[in-house]
């Protein structure tokens, strides 16, 4: 007994330190994959059952809004274009390195983690899609966290509003900068290390600030709603509310950006549990 | 180990697994036993001579995989169950349901405090660990899972 747990210590520290284990994690994915999807089954058929027991007045009715939306959001895009452009040309004068536009996989939530303790999900693209750990996970209205451990079909996602994760950010009006940090609720981030006088008003939107290289710059990642000055402490409460739906959004986007996202291996555990 | 006691550990594995990764409502999460720990429970009791310590290590790598945590932090934890599950094989196989319940949940406390001193000794962050609910809930569907393994395993190994 005493033999198999050293071995197993040892191989805890191993895969702390380094990611040799790394493949052997993937096939013992490989082994789970299947019992996994046994699991989903029902909710997967449930799914199946509402789509395709949809009338067609439903898909109708879809379908016009849906045309709709997309009427406004190409016209949008075609303003994003001749503002982009121009942007590259500010840019490019004041010869700073362009930014080229980020590239999206589109991916579902399957599970959340059965412990309520921490706030991360799994999501049903992996490995094989091309899926690494550290990689920006979005939804439709915000940064929703970044992916820390990668099976072969399915990756598990750390949301930002795990107490273990920190993401720096930025003021949108003014561009102060900040680290908000997860405090374990998933309606609520918070500011830390804010000093008394930063100009953070109620109101804010607080952008992702692309310091540290793992999260692109300029995402949405919450509004403020609370700042409480203490005279006599050092640093302002400052809470925010975090803009993507992390309770709701079924669908993700995980962002390949150029450049940003790939941490050197050795890093990777650091940012681990 | 014979052709038959691995397809049967097999489907064991397969179904603690699924039953440890199924979907639960929020509220719910509490109430989840902790299927893998109870299915190697059960392996160990019911075939003592097919399934021994080394059950520990592919259970636990599995369930390190399905947590998402440091791989071999389970196969520490589930090491030392088996260890203390060989220790009571005997009582617990001459004991009445009840009896074999209220060994189950202090088996099953026992893990989750080893699981939260392993954790707290050699990994950089702790894991969050809640100590009582499992042990509960293990101890609750104990009796049906015993009664199912039983006319499984017993009979088709015997």
């Amino acid at each position: 007994m005493l033999a198999v747990c050293l071995l197993a210590a040892g191989l805890m520290w191993v895969d702390q330190h380094y990611t040799v284990f790394q493949p052997l994690r993937y096939a013992v994915g490989y082994v789970l994959y299947p019992a996994q999807q046994v699991a989903l089954l029902p909710s997967t058929l449930t799914l199946w059952m509402e789509e395709s027991t949809a009338t067609r007045q439903q898909l109708m009715d879809d379908n016009v809004q849906l045309r709709a939306r997309n009427l406004v959001l190409e016209q949008k895009a075609q303003r994003l274009a001749s503002l982009e452009t121009e942007n590259i040309e500010l840019r490019e004068l004041l010869s700073a390195s362009e930014q080229i536009d980020d590239r999206v996989l589109v991916t579902a939530v399957t599970a959340v983690d059965p412990d309520p303790y921490s706030k991360q999900i799994l999501i049903n693209k992996g490995g094989e899609d091309g899926v690494f750990v550290g990689q920006p996970v979005l939804d439709a209205f915000g940064l929703l966290g970044q992916v820390v451990d990668v099976l072969p079909r399915s990756s598990r996602v750390m949301m930002i509003a795990d107490s273990n994760h920190a993401i720096p950010v930025q003021v949108n009006r003014n561009g102060v900068r900040a680290i908000a940090a997860g405090i374990g609720a998933l309606d609520r981030i918070e500011l830390i290390y804010v000093p008394n006088t930063a100009d953070i008003q109620l109101g804010d939107l607080l952008v992702s600030s692309g310091l540290g290289g793992r999260y692109p710059r300029g995402y949405p990642v919450g509004v403020v709603v609370e700042v409480d000055h203490q005279p006599g402490d050092m640093f302002a409460r400052v809470s925010a509310i975090p803009s993507a739906r992390l309770d709701r959004s079924r669908h993700l986007l995980l962002v390949f950006s150029q450049g940003a996202g790939q941490v050197p291996s050795e890093e990777i555990w650091r940012y681990r549990k | 180990m014979t052709m038959q006691q691995f397809i049967l550990g097999a489907c064991a594995f397969f179904v603690a697994f699924m039953l440890e990764h199924l979907p639960l409502p929020e509220l719910l999460f509490w109430l989840q036993p902790q299927w893998a720990l109870l299915m190697v429970t059960l392996l160990v009791l019911h075939a003592p001579r097919a399934y021994g310590l080394w059950l520990a290590v592919p259970a636990g790598l599995m369930m390190d995989t399905e947590t998402g945590n440091v791989l071999g932090l389970h196969v520490i934890t589930f090491t030392v169950h088996i260890f203390l599950v060989q220790l009571f094989i005997r009582r617990l196989d001459g004991f009445n349901l009840i009896q074999q319940m209220l060994m189950v949940l202090i088996l099953v406390l026992a893990h989750q405090l080893v699981l939260f001193w392993v954790s707290q000794m050699l990994l950089p962050f702790p894991i969050p660990v809640s100590i009582w609910s499992p042990a509960l809930t293990s101890a609750l569907v104990w009796p049906w899972a015993y009664a199912i393994t039983q006319l499984t395993i017993r009979r088709l190994l015997s």
